[in-house]
């Protein structure tokens, strides 16, 4: 029993050391700064809890003071079904008066009006809270699990208790808490007050709604805009996609290995970088503008912005993903259904049209709502290539940093452009239920795939070889436009744009990093880095705990999880902004911001491919490790992680090089401190620099590689010892993960 | 207790990074000018001072966006450069503090009136006056004459080579709405802009991307403030600069101290050194042309000459006020915004 | 070598489990001795292998209690429960070499690497595989991976040891070998063992005591002998063995006992519980041969015959349905369709109470 009283004396002693110890509130020049402790404990500004109670005086610290006395108290007595009971109610109580407290009194006083009037106006009001008050909240979750498992809940296993616990507090706090601020965003004046008028005003304003186009009076609204050019996104990249998938599996097409290769690049790519290559080659004095004019004499005209240019932009970026959901549903097609066909004398033309086409009519649905997702999240194409009208990430972007700014306007674009991908979202797991046909059993499934009918071959080719002759052209002319002085007009080879951005020197100091990029490049890096582990951890942890255990919620937590890829990431950096930047929580302008939205915005797939390598592990190891005698904590560390390698480094690597690549939520984030590479050759794209942005975006492309490169050797060497399990490359798994992000 | 022990490894790990680091000697800076400018003081600065300047670079509209959404508790202690409007419209909104700096005296009038207007929450710091930049090489293939007036520009020739920024997202693009409506009157700029909405290829984002299109041959013609058309001239481009015949309104572009900001002490060091007449000679290094408030400094002989535009008396006071703004950008987003290309 | 092992006994009290609106184990209630092994034999989904997870700790009862050695497990998660378990797929760690595997229970209760090492030498000892610790499982036959598997429980001594269908994923002939020798183990240590399994041989063969389930319920318990020779339902008589179960009435004869009648034939029993009435006659196949038709046999016609070697089978027609008969005179083989007498022995015959 005495392990049981162990754990409950560590949360007591957290509890206690958070409430009497650590500083209660955030610290202005940080906790490592050393600084505070000079007027510690007795200063407002850095006393911990229970000075404050007296101090400020924080008399809303009450009830969560009596939440940990309470606990105190139960610590001694006798354990058992009925104490645990109690715990439970402590700890939630607890974290529920930390919670009101915090929402309810802001810098100054009552952050809701009614409350002023139920118990009269505040004296003073509270900065953020800081390390005490997480520390408490934690230790109120943690007496939570406990209290659970005390009353023998989950088989009385605390650390899944207390993992469950956790993932959902997180996901509360960092998912549904900023959708919350969003929604009550769109209602409130820029002074905070309630302003509903705005919001009506806001959502039928005819900029977003108006058919003008159709009826031939003006330009449509941005919804339609946007909708429109999700449906046709999706569509072509579901056709052009599913060709690549059967000239990949059922045609001798000789390049195989380069079309698997040119799938991953998109991957690696930042956003605004196809976009920028492709006003190189067709804007009004690209590349290829300009050879027609000479050629022809036909001026090309500025056609690439817009619509047409975006959609072209995001065919190149999106087919390989509807690729990799394709490959996989092509091939999971058993040969044998074919070949029955034909014993039935149905030729290829046949075959292909009754059988293995209907076969994938669910994945192409999927392939296809994942193509109108990403189309309509999708922001860096659009900010590059959007012309006059934009589409609504953009829209939500300007209606924020523009000079009309409003914060009320961008958060109804936000609810409209959230309502939808998550329709989207909801129809695609709607339309996937039970509607797999994935016909491989594993066992004993001969045959060879038969070769496409040759109508259909030339079809499938002439999709994809311009594709591939497209995308090899635009990524020359990255490489080249890095390293010519302005490309069309003076082309001399020069590296000036490298060395503007990566330039060295030594001083008498030593090294000098005076290129214009490092800050931002070191800054990228170091928040890639933080939040890769915490990615993969957070996401095989509730991976784990979605597959490997039955608890009250459990779906609607796997939908929680799942559901943050359907929210655009415009949505998520503008609900972050509403959200973290007053007391209770407050991290705008910090690097902990950016690394929080990669860890929840990568975290998807990190779940989804945790979910579908731990579905392939038998049960039975863990429950042998458990009946061993190994708790789940090293259950989950010993036989479950060694087993997972495969899936750990995909989602590392993914979620390295989403964090490098992603421009959307983090443009709303960076500040002058922590300014991300993305956001950064934005500013240069802003302001015409083309040549130091395309090197920049060149040399963020090499080092994706590099690391990818890197993992993948690290992890060859790894791959269990003499066995005949086959680890996936640690190349293409992150692009796998990222075609199983939507359930398939 | 492993578990224990473990979340608050977490958690400190997490409050390592959570924390906003003001070193002693830090100072944040909202920098609205082009990167290369910004760029330029940051190096200036902490050459001759021993502080940290953090900047970060916002167009003028997200500047006063991000001072607006962090009112309550400023992260940014001093905005500088970016057109005046926004500036005075953060005075306005009792957003920035009022500070007096010595140099004051040495300011030409029209940097000294923005500090008055504003009751010293704000004061300029340069000055650049509205026009066009043209693309020559483009004009001669078809065989079309330079604009000299704002009424040239929407005649047919120059259909489809026309940009300017929306003025929804640009100040610069807000300045000439207003210009255009205080030289005919607002009913006579609107049909003035709807006949010009024919010309105008794309409303860009950014004030100055429309003369920088131009130059990359992207457009013929770019409405934006001179010295940006002047800077595209001197990095070598085909671009040839036009003040227009009618007149023409001007910027003051200014420079703020945030309320509350966290490093007063660094921002008012800033302030006065920015506004000296050795640090205002140094921005024609960073390619920008704009007249210097300091009557001291030393002009470039690049820069358009204040003189030998036909100024307006541009009513600061006025177009500055966020209900005439409001205003004019509702109309412009009705009338012109909707019909756009 | 002997592993010293401290046997405990179990008891469940009144346990029920649900899956959400299914029950799966109605109201169960079972003592097993000390230094005993039961099986828990079923068909497919009857709740044997959710009793034996639930002892493990690996589910958790939606009311009652269980007990091991005395003490009330209920509320204890698996891996602070006194029990290990051999999984039916062995469950053993593909990414560990054999006496890692084997050591992981010991290494988990705190013993140091070396100690962990040379107690699992001995667990793989036990069981025949010294000299195997370094290979990965699957450099291992099917067999031999089984009785890593029982090694890797076994030294842990246990208070109970756990078994679910260890014996399903060898063939044939390899499962009669091992079960003999698992039986020999339990035996020569004197562990307490709950063993799940859904064929009867194999029950009849290990166990001290069998429990039969059915639908969630215990159906019987008892010794292999008691289930075969005196079933307590038409279900065991016919999932233990095989046997064709028929109406008869209970009279008592000339002589003052009892006998159960069948057509115009009279089978002495000997169930002391008897009562006279209507009741059920379970007959093993091999208790009927086939002769002439005569008086004291019932009539029947042959359906169908299958010679198979050392005796043949038939389906013959009767007054009292189909029964299933074999018969070891495979000298002469009954053509279809002929009219045939069906005699009994006195053997392998059964009253069912009614």
């Amino acid at each position: 029993m005495d392990r049981h009283v162990r754990r409950l004396d560590g949360a007591l002693l957290l509890g206690l050391a958070a409430f009497v110890i650590l500083p209660w509130y955030g610290l202005e020049s940080g906790i490592w700064n050393g600084s505070w402790f000079a007027s510690y404990p007795f200063d407002p500004s850095v006393a911990p809890g229970a000075a404050q109670l007296f101090l400020r005086p924080g008399f809303w610290l009450l009830p969560a003071a009596l939440a940990l006395l309470s606990v105190l108290v139960l610590r001694f007595t006798p354990s058992g079904e009925k104490r645990g009971t109690r715990l439970a109610f402590a700890g939630g109580f607890g974290i529920a008066a930390l919670v009101t407290e915090g929402l309810a009194v802001g810098y100054q006083g009552w952050n809701w009006s009614g409350w002023e009037r139920l118990f009269g106006a505040l004296g003073d009001g509270q900065p953020p809270f800081g390390l005490g008050a997480y520390t408490l909240a934690l230790a109120f979750l943690l007496t939570l699990a406990f209290g659970l498992a005390e009353k023998g809940r989950l088989r009385g296993d605390a650390f899944v208790l207390g993992a469950i616990t956790i993932v959902v507090a997180l996901v509360s706090a960092f998912v549904l808490y900023p959708l919350l601020s969003l929604f009550i965003g769109a209602f409130q004046a820029i002074d905070g007050t309630f302003d509903a008028s705005s919001f009506t005003a806001n959502l039928l304003d005819p900029s977003i709604w108006s058919l003008g186009c159709a009826t031939g009076s003006g330009a449509c609204g941005i919804a339609w805009r946007t909708v429109f050019l999700a449906l046709v996104t999706g569509l072509g990249t579901t056709v052009l996609g599913l060709s690549f998938a059967l000239v990949a599996t059922r045609t001798r097409f000789p390049f195989k290995r380069l079309l698997r290769l040119l799938t991953i690049l998109p991957i690696i790519t930042p956003p605004f970088v196809i976009g920028l290559a492709l006003i190189l080659l067709f804007g009004r004095s690209g590349v290829v503008t300009q050879w027609l004019a000479v050629v022809t004499g036909f001026d090309g005209g500025r056609w690439l912005y817009g619509l047409p240019g975006i959609w072209i932009a995001q065919m190149l970026s999106f087919t390989p993903i509807a690729f990799m959901v394709l490959i996989g549903v092509v091939e999971g097609i058993s040969p044998s259904m074919e070949e029955a066909a034909q014993t039935m004398r149905a030729n290829r033309w046949r075959t292909f049209w009754t059988v293995s086409f209907p076969l994938m009519r669910p994945g192409l649905a999927n392939a296809f709502l994942v193509g109108f997702i990403e189309s309509m999240a999708d922001f860096g194409n659009p900010l590059v290539l959007g012309g006059s009208h934009g589409v609504l990430s953009t829209e939500i972007f300007f209606a924020v940093v523009g000079a009309q700014n409003d914060p009320a306007r961008a958060a109804v674009l936000a609810l409209v452009l959230l309502a939808f991908t998550l329709s989207a979202f909801f129809a695609q797991r709607l339309w996937l239920k039970g509607k797999s046909y994935t016909t491989v059993t594993g066992k004993g499934d001969a045959g060879r795939p038969i070769d496409l009918d040759p109508k259909l071959r030339l079809a499938a080719y002439g999709m994809v070889v311009p594709w591939i002759v497209f995308t090899v052209t635009v990524y020359a002319m990255i490489l080249v436009g890095s390293v010519v002085r302005t490309l069309g007009l003076d082309n001399t080879l020069t590296l000036d744009h490298y060395a503007k951005a990566f330039s060295v020197s030594y001083g008498e100091n030593g090294i000098q990093w005076t290129g214009v990029a490092w800050n931002s490049f070191w800054t990228t890096m170091e928040i890639a880095l933080a939040s890769a582990p915490l990615t993969a951890a957070l996401g095989l942890l509730s991976a784990y705990l979605l597959v490997r255990q039955r608890f009250a919620g459990r779906e609607a937590l796997e939908f929680l999880l799942m559901l943050s890829f359907a929210i655009p990431g415009t949505v998520i950096g503008v609900s972050y902004v509403l959200a973290f930047n007053l007391p209770p929580v407050e991290m705008t302008g910090t690097a902990l911001i950016l690394v929080i939205c990669f860890v929840f915005r990568n975290m998807p797939v990190g779940v989804r491919g945790g979910i579908a390598a731990m579905s392939q592990l038998d049960k039975s190891l863990d429950e042998a490790s458990l009946t061993l005698g190994a708790n789940s904590f090293t259950t989950l560390r010993r036989v479950v992680l060694p087993l997972l390698k495969p899936a750990i480094t995909s989602a590392l690597v993914y979620s390295f090089v989403r964090s490098i690549t992603s421009i959307s939520a983090v443009i709303f984030l960076v500040s002058a401190e922590y300014n991300m590479a993305t956001s950064y050759i934005v500013g240069l794209t802003e302001n015409g620099e083309y040549g130091v942005a395309i090197a920049y975006s060149a040399t963020l492309i090499m080092v994706m590689v590099a690391v990818i490169a890197l993992f993948q050797l690290v992890v060859g060497k790894r791959t269990l010892r003499r066995e005949a399990q086959t680890a996936a490359p640690a190349t293409l798994a992150p692009a796998s993960a990222l075609a199983q992000e939507t359930p398939a | 207790m492993r578990m224990v022990f473990l979340a608050t490894t977490f958690l400190f790990g997490a409050a390592a990074f959570a924390a906003p680091a003001h070193a002693a000697g830090s100072l944040n800076l909202v920098c609205a000018a082009d990167v290369k400018w910004c760029e330029l003081m940051v190096r200036l600065f902490e050459k001759d001072h021993d502080i940290k300047l953090n900047m970060v670079r916002m167009s003028s509209g997200e500047a006063y966006a991000r001072l607006r959404a962090e009112a309550r508790n400023p992260k940014t202690d001093i905005w500088w450069a970016g057109t005046g409007d926004p500036h005075l419209q953060a005075a306005e909104d009792k957003l920035t503090l009022e500070y007096k700096s010595p140099l004051l005296s040495e300011l030409q009038p029209w940097a000294q009136k923005q500090a008055e207007v504003s009751g010293f929450r704000t004061v300029g710091i340069y000055s650049g006056a509205l026009g066009w930049g043209y693309n020559t090489d483009i004009l001669q293939k078809k065989g079309l004459a330079a604009p000299a007036c704002w009424k040239d520009l929407t005649s047919d020739k120059y259909k489809g080579e026309i940009q300017i920024a929306n003025p929804n997202s640009s100040g610069t693009a807000y300045t000439a709405l207003a210009t255009l409506v205080q030289i005919m009157g607002e009913d006579q700029a609107f049909d003035y802009l709807k006949a010009l909405n024919t010309n105008v290829t794309q409303y860009t984002k950014s004030g100055s991307a429309p003369v920088k299109a131009a130059a990359r041959g992207e457009t013929g013609i770019g409405i934006v403030f001179m010295h940006d058309a002047v800077a595209m001239t001197v990095q070598g481009f085909p671009v040839k600069t036009v003040a227009p015949c009618e007149g023409t309104g001007f910027e003051v572009g200014s420079m703020s101290i945030v309320k509350g900001a966290k490093n007063l002490e660094n921002a008012k060091v800033f302030y006065d050194w920015a506004l000296s007449a050795e640090v205002q000679s140094h921005a024609k290094e960073a390619d920008s042309f704009q007249l210097p408030s300091n009557t001291k400094a030393e002009v470039p002989p690049d820069a358009p000459k204040l003189s030998e535009i036909k100024l307006i008396d541009y009513d600061f006071a006025k177009y500055g006020n966020s209900d005439t703004r409001k205003e004019l950008l509702g109309r412009w987003d009705r009338e012109i915004g909707a019909q756009a290309n | 070598m002997t592993v010293p092992l401290k046997p405990g006994s179990v008891r469940f009290e009144n346990v029920q489990k649900r899956f959400g609106a299914v029950t799966a184990i109605h109201d169960l209630s079972l003592e097993i001795e000390p230094g005993t092994l039961v099986t828990l034999l079923g068909p497919s989904g009857c709740g044997k292998t959710t009793t034996l997870r639930m002892l493990a700790g690996l589910e958790q009862p939606s009311a009652g209690r269980i007990l091991i050695g005395g003490r009330d497990v209920t509320a204890l998660p698996a891996n602070e429960r006194d029990v290990s378990m051999v999984f039916q797929s062995y469950a053993l760690f593909p990414h560990m070499s054999i006496a890692d595997n084997v050591a992981y229970g010991l290494r988990s209760g705190g013993l140091s690497r070396r100690a962990a090492h040379e107690r699992a030498e001995e667990g793989l000892a036990l069981v025949g595989l010294n000299g195997f610790g370094e290979r990965l499982p699957s450099e291992l036959s099917g067999g031999q991976q089984q009785r890593v598997a029982v090694a890797r429980a076994l030294v842990l001594e246990p208070q109970v040891l756990l078994l679910d269908e260890p014996l399903s994923n060898l063939d044939t002939r390899l499962r009669r070998h091992v079960r003999t020798e698992i039986r020999e183990l339990q035996q020569r240590l004197g562990f307490t063992a709950v063993y799940v399994t859904h064929d009867q041989d194999e029950a009849l063969a290990v166990s001290d005591r069998i429990v039969v389930m059915k639908d969630g319920i215990m159906a019987q318990a008892g010794s292999p002998r008691e289930l075969y020779e005196q079933p307590a339902s038409a279900f065991i008589a016919d999932f233990i063995g095989e046997a064709n179960v028929v109406p008869c009435d209970v009279v008592r004869t000339s002589d003052g006992r009892l006998g159960a009648r069948l057509g115009g034939m009279v089978h002495a029993i000997r169930a002391d519980s008897a009562r006279e009435g209507a009741a059920k006659l379970a007959i093993r196949p091999n208790a009927m041969f086939l002769g002439d038709r005569r008086p004291g046999f019932l009539d029947g016609r042959v359906l169908s015959a299958a010679y198979l070697g050392d005796h043949i089978e038939y389906e013959v027609e009767t007054a009292f349905g189909r029964l299933f008969i074999t018969d070891p005179a495979v000298e002469t083989v009954r053509p279809i369709a002929s009219e045939v007498g069906v005699g009994l022995h006195d053997r392998g015959v059964a009253l069912i109470p009614a």
